[in-house]
């Protein structure tokens, strides 16, 4: 039996943080979600009573988050220690999602496990790609570090070490046991987030697959005419960027 | 000023490398994967404009000659990549 944890990334105070529960409460069970903070902590003790965790990690925050290799680490390590609670032992999948990246269907977690069967995926993603050896900036960025191929050689299980891949960080769909072991693996060398997650995972031995047609409307900055209602026309189960609620 | 950049500057030069670059063809496929302006610079070949994940490749030539190669571009295939489990 599987039981999906949705684990969601918010940085608002306590009035928009309830907006953004309403809006899950359709789509997941209120017990099986996550809030997972990385605002203030004067404004984390004015929020509404749902599990909830304070992320204390500068890496999340920053100005420039590509640029400065923003980390999701600290979001990971604190929910890998939240799973590894005896009443939390039963979640056997997460869906992480940012605060702008909604579900638009009521079944999303369904049409997640889903298509992880289909796929034999450990780890369902958006805008997945292989980075290495390509004109990809990030990738470029990463590789004048001199201690960042080394890296991968030293965690890979895989035969070729030097693959590494990319996904858009909005949301993703993980098993229990990637979710874990990538959180468990040391963020020796700063990585952006966008590529460390998956690269780690893909390392560990897990298999990601793209979400293909589900990338429409889940995108990095917003289209004219990109909103719920349109997303929900065109058969998406999520959307982002969606910064208000209405 | 940062906001002067991205607001303005970049727009327009990245218009400017459209108009004056050409097509970029997948070298596998021969569709189009974007459109950019090469330009050799310093003994390197600068690629300006917003392209994707471009792999540079060598073309293969059917007739062998000592003076002349061709550069092309390719993109990954998606991952697909098995499951390894831990040995």
């Amino acid at each position: 039996m599987s039981r999906v944890l949705s684990l969601v990334l918010a940085h608002q105070p306590a009035v928009q943080i309830q907006q953004l529960l309403r809006w899950w409460s359709d789509y997941s069970s209120l017990d099986s979600l996550l809030i997972a903070y990385g605002g203030t902590e004067e404004n984390f003790r004015s929020l509404p009573d749902v599990p909830r965790m304070f992320i204390d990690d500068a890496r999340l925050k920053g100005k420039d988050l590509q640029r400065e290799k923003q980390s999701y680490g600290g979001i990971w390590r604190a929910t890998a220690k939240f799973l590894s609670e005896p009443a939390n032992r039963d979640f056997s999948h997460i869906y992480f999602a940012e605060y702008d990246h909604l579900p638009v269907v009521r079944d999303i977690h369904c049409k997640l496990l889903e298509r992880m069967q289909v796929e034999q995926a450990d780890v369902l993603a958006h805008h997945l790609r292989r980075v290495d050896g390509t004109a990809n900036p990030f990738y470029l960025n990463h590789i004048a570090d001199p201690a960042f191929r080394p890296f991968w050689r030293k965690i890979s299980r895989r035969t070729d070490k030097t693959t590494v891949l990319q996904m858009m960080g909005s949301a993703s769909f993980w098993t229990r046991e990637a979710f874990i072991q990538t959180a468990n693996q040391p963020e020796e060398i700063k990585v952006y987030l966008e590529l460390f997650l998956p690269s780690v995972a893909h390392h560990l031995g897990f298999r990601l697959r793209d979400l293909k047609e589900q990338n429409e409307c889940v995108r990095h900055a917003p289209f004219e005419y990109l909103s719920v209602k349109y997303a929900r026309q065109r058969g998406n189960w999520a959307v982002h960027p969606i910064k208000k609620l209405t | 000023m940062n906001n002067i950049k991205m607001k303005i500057v970049r727009p327009v030069m990245l218009w400017l490398f459209r108009q004056l670059g050409s097509d970029i063809l997948d070298a596998e496929t021969g569709a189009v994967i974007s459109r950019a302006l090469l330009v050799p610079w310093r003994g390197r070949i600068l690629i300006l404009g917003t392209v994707p994940d471009l792999v540079p490749v060598f073309q293969p030539e059917a007739r062998m000659v000592q003076w002349k190669r061709t550069l092309g571009f390719t993109c990954h295939p998606a991952p697909d990549f098995p499951h390894e489990p831990r040995s």
